[in-house]
């Protein structure tokens, strides 16, 4: 067997087996980058998000800034009258509500003195951790020198917040009034200015320039690293900042429990084909196995000396090995599909063989196998010796027959010369063995009858010659009946040895013999290309009688009559047995088709060794007449009408 | 015993007994032995007449007797009887010598006649031989000299050229010749060609 791997097998190139690796690699890859990607538009839209925000408080402050301080610039005049209208009143009270984040309006005058302060101003204020004046004289300067609000900057009060002021210089009539002062808290205005949704997702920090925060509205909650954005937090300017940092929000899950079903997924997948990969290999050990074995199997099959023929349950050819072609000389191709009647039946033996086929398929096929003649393709015959088996598939199906043809032509021919050579020696020790019998026997009878004649002449002579003496002659006379009774005792010696062949009776079935002697010649019967036909009628009773006696008689019948018809052509080869009651007999009919029997050879057809074969004794026909006599029976024969010989065996039904 | 007679040699008496008897209803007296070992013990070389015996026997057969017989020079003529399975053993016993055979069971008046004969060429040879003998006798008589001038007549030559042959006288020569018909018995030279002839001579001394 090649190791090399078969054409079209499983085997596919190195890169194919590895492309599945590859494509999944690339699969997670991509995979991968998506939930990075998605992840870093994630945080891009939070930002942006973040910074719309963002931009959304600076706008709000920045408006809520310009709000009040044009309400301020409004609200100058009638605080610098000091009439105080009630509504003016709930103006400024609703200014000072922590919702504007002003918790102080101060007025000052054109001087920079202060006109009016809501609530009163006190003294800790005033001084304030800072120590610097307030409202700062700067900042009023600014404001009344530039005619529009301005932003001082942010300063450390008593209790560590931290205020600004808005400057907003009032005008009345064309001349400057005073300057409003409002002042705002850091920490009221980023605290209550903040919508609550802003404050839950980020913390708002207003930082001074040297980085100080100053304000913060936060919750407890961890913060992003990430996610923070830092705006000019102008007005009030300078150098404040407002810095928003996004709280670490709540856990994502879901990107993540998409990535972990993803890895999941993948790991799955790659289990998944690792253990594809070892049925894979499993498999494809086993299909090497398989194929080891199957070659294994065929080279056994096909090195086999025995044919093996394989047939489906109509009896086609499904498969036949190279010795079964060997044997009959045709092709696995002219075999295959075949039907009955098969190519290499002998078209002599159709019938039979057919039948054997039948018995086969119809699952009675004999067990011990079964003999039957073939024809190869070239015309010679073979002799083979068949096994046939019930074919199961692996479902345990009867799918058909298995035959293994044995060719036993050599065999056959040697049995069937050692067979000849035995037979031939036989029948010579059996001649040898006869002729000595009878050579004895005739010597022995000789020697009383030779004696007798020479009596008898001697008193011949005498009686001729008139010498007639009475003495000399009884004496003589007493001689002679002494040598007749030594023969007549020879005479019973021989009868006495051949009673002791007399039959033995048993009740036996005259058919089953007759099957039993048929079988005994059927080598003998098929090699001379005869036929026996067996013609059973009625079941007849059984009836007494010696069965290996009855058996000799018919074989020799059948033999006469195959021997009759020797040179017949090959449709007048057939020795019909048939069997009947008639006339409180048994009679058996033992019919040839050869030439008849002549009434000159007829006569003496019973005679003891008359024969008219070249290697006959000459006692068969005798010896069958015995036994048909010792059975009470009897043997004859007729000329049939159509040519032929019958011979005719009756024997009596009831015992004599 | 000397005289002429048949022996009968046969292992079953009553064939002994019954050949006796018959031979005895013709006037022939016959001697009868048991066994070959027997009657060979017992022939002699004087005996005349013939031999009858069973071809198959207990012992020595009859075949190996005749064997016997003849290794000592007797020339008894042998009649075998046979059986019937016993004929080519007798072939090759006449072709050995036997006088004859014949098969059990046997006609007696063939027999009888068989034997006769067997008597009467026993008798002729036996005359023969005597008659030879008697011939031998007289030529034994001749000088060397006779014999010389015997030899050249029956080569057929005349007196006068025996005479040169022999550097004697043509008359010698006839003195020789009368003399050796004298001692032969015979009148003529072809006589005696024809007395030597019978006699088995040659011619050649």
């Amino acid at each position: 067997m090649s190791h090399a791997q078969p054409a079209g097998s499983a085997a596919a190139p190195q890169w194919q087996l590895a492309l599945p690796y590859v494509a999944l690699a690339l699969f997670l890859g991509l995979i991968g980058a998506l939930v990075w990607l998605t992840r870093n538009h994630d945080i891009d839209t939070q930002r942006s998000t973040l910074i719309n925000d963002v931009l959304w408080l600076e706008q709000n402050l920045r408006f809520l800034l310009d709000r009040n301080a044009a309400q301020l610039a409004q609200l100058a005049p009638e605080l610098a009258e000091g009439t105080v209208s009630a509504a003016t009143d709930g103006k400024l009270q609703r200014l000072l509500t922590t919702e504007n984040g002003l918790n102080r309006i101060i007025l000052l005058d054109a001087t920079g003195t202060i006109h009016t302060a809501r609530p009163p101003m006190r003294e800790d204020h005033l001084i304030g951790e800072t120590g610097r004046a307030v409202p700062a004289e700067s900042v009023f300067r600014l404001a009344s020198s530039m005619g529009r609000p301005v932003y001082g900057p942010a300063y450390e009060i008593a209790g560590g917040s931290h205020h600004f002021e808005v400057h907003v210089p009032a005008y009345a009539g064309g001349g400057l009034i005073g300057v409003m002062v409002g002042v705002y808290s850091l920490q009221d205005l980023i605290a209550r200015e903040l919508p609550w949704w802003f404050s839950e997702r980020y913390r708002v920090s207003v930082i001074d320039a040297d980085g100080r925060e100053l304000a913060a509205k936060s919750r407890v909650a961890p913060l992003s690293n990430e996610l923070f954005y830092t705006i000019a937090f102008d007005p009030p300017g300078h150098g404040l900042t407002l810095q928003i940092t996004a709280y670490r929000g709540a856990l994502r899950w879901t990107p993540i429990l998409l990535a972990a079903s993803i890895i999941a997924l993948a790991a799955i997948i790659l289990w998944s084909i690792w253990q594809l990969r070892r049925q894979l290999l499993r498999r494809h050990a086993a299909e090497q196995a398989l194929r080891y074995e199957t070659q294994f199997r065929k080279a056994m099959e096909d090195s086999l000396l025995t044919g093996l023929r394989a047939r489906d349950l109509k009896g086609k050819i499904t498969y036949v090995n190279p010795s079964f072609c060997q044997t009959v000389g045709f092709g696995a191709d002219e075999l295959i599909g075949q039907s009955p009647p098969m190519p290499y039946w002998d078209p002599d033996h159709l019938e039979r063989t057919q039948a054997i086929h039948d018995l086969v398929l119809a699952g009675r096929g004999p067990r011990e196998g079964v003999e039957l003649q073939f024809r190869r393709k070239d015309g010679c015959r073979i002799d083979a010796l068949i096994f046939e088996a019930p074919l199961i598939d692996a479902e345990g199906r009867h799918t058909g027959w298995m035959g293994s043809v044995l060719d036993i032509t050599e065999q056959k021919r040697a049995r069937e010369f050692t067979r000849q050579q035995e037979e031939r020696l036989q029948a010579t020790a059996r001649l040898v063995t006869m002729g000595e019998m009878a050579s004895t026997l005739a010597h022995e009878l000789n020697q009383p009858l030779a004696a007798i004649a020479s009596y008898n002449n001697g008193c011949l002579n005498r009686l001729a010659a008139n010498e007639v003496d009475l003495v000399e002659l009884h004496d003589i006379h007493e001689k002679i009946a002494r040598q007749a009774r030594r023969a007549g005792e020879i005479v019973r010696r021989v009868h006495a040895f051949v009673r002791r062949s007399e039959p033995k009776r048993e009740l036996v079935d005259i058919a089953v013999i007759l099957r039993d002697a048929i079988a005994l010649m059927e080598a003998d019967t098929r090699k001379r290309g005869m036929a026996v036909r067996l013609d059973i009628g009625e079941r007849l009773p059984d009836i007494e009688a010696d069965p290996l006696m009855i058996e000799q008689v018919v074989v020799n019948l059948v033999r006469n009559g195959m021997d009759a018809m020797r040179d017949n052509p090959r449709d007048r080869r057939t020795v019909t047995i048939t069997t009947r009651e008639q006339g409180g007999h048994y009679v058996i009919r033992v019919a040839d088709q050869g030439e008849g029997i002549t009434p000159d050879i007829a006569r003496r057809l019973f005679e003891p060794f008359y024969t008219t074969k070249q290697e006959g004794m000459g006692m068969g026909l005798n010896i069958c007449r015995s036994i048909a006599e010792a059975h009470h029976g009897r043997l004859r024969f007729e000329t049939r009408p159509d040519g032929g010989t019958v011979f005719i065996l009756s024997l009596p039904m009831e015992p004599a | 015993m000397t005289d002429p007679r048949p022996h009968i040699v046969d292992d079953d008496e009553a064939i002994r007994d019954g050949l006796q008897w018959l031979f005895k209803t013709r006037n022939l007296a016959s001697s009868t032995w048991p066994s070959a070992e027997v009657f060979l013990d017992a022939v002699q070389p004087d005996w005349q007449g013939c031999v009858v015996m069973d071809i198959r026997m207990d012992g020595m057969s009859g075949l190996q007797c005749f064997d016997a017989l003849r290794a000592r020079a007797n020339t008894l003529p042998v009649v075998f009887i046979t059986g019937h399975g016993d004929v080519p053993m007798a072939v090759s016993a006449l072709k050995k010598g036997a006088f004859d055979f014949i098969e059990k069971p046997f006609n007696d008046g063939d027999l009888v006649e068989i034997v006769m004969r067997a008597l009467e060429a026993d008798r002729l040879e036996r005359a023969n031989v005597q008659e030879q003998a008697a011939v031998n006798e007289r030529l034994a008589s001749l000088t060397s000299r006779e014999r010389e001038v015997m030899h050249l007549i029956l080569e057929g030559h005349y007196n006068k050229v025996i005479g040169d042959k022999l550097n004697i006288s043509m008359r010698t020569v006839e003195v020789h010749r009368s003399k050796i018909f004298e001692k032969a018995g015979v009148r003529s030279a072809v006589e005696l060609a024809q007395l030597l002839k019978s006699s088995g001579h040659s011619g050649g001394g």
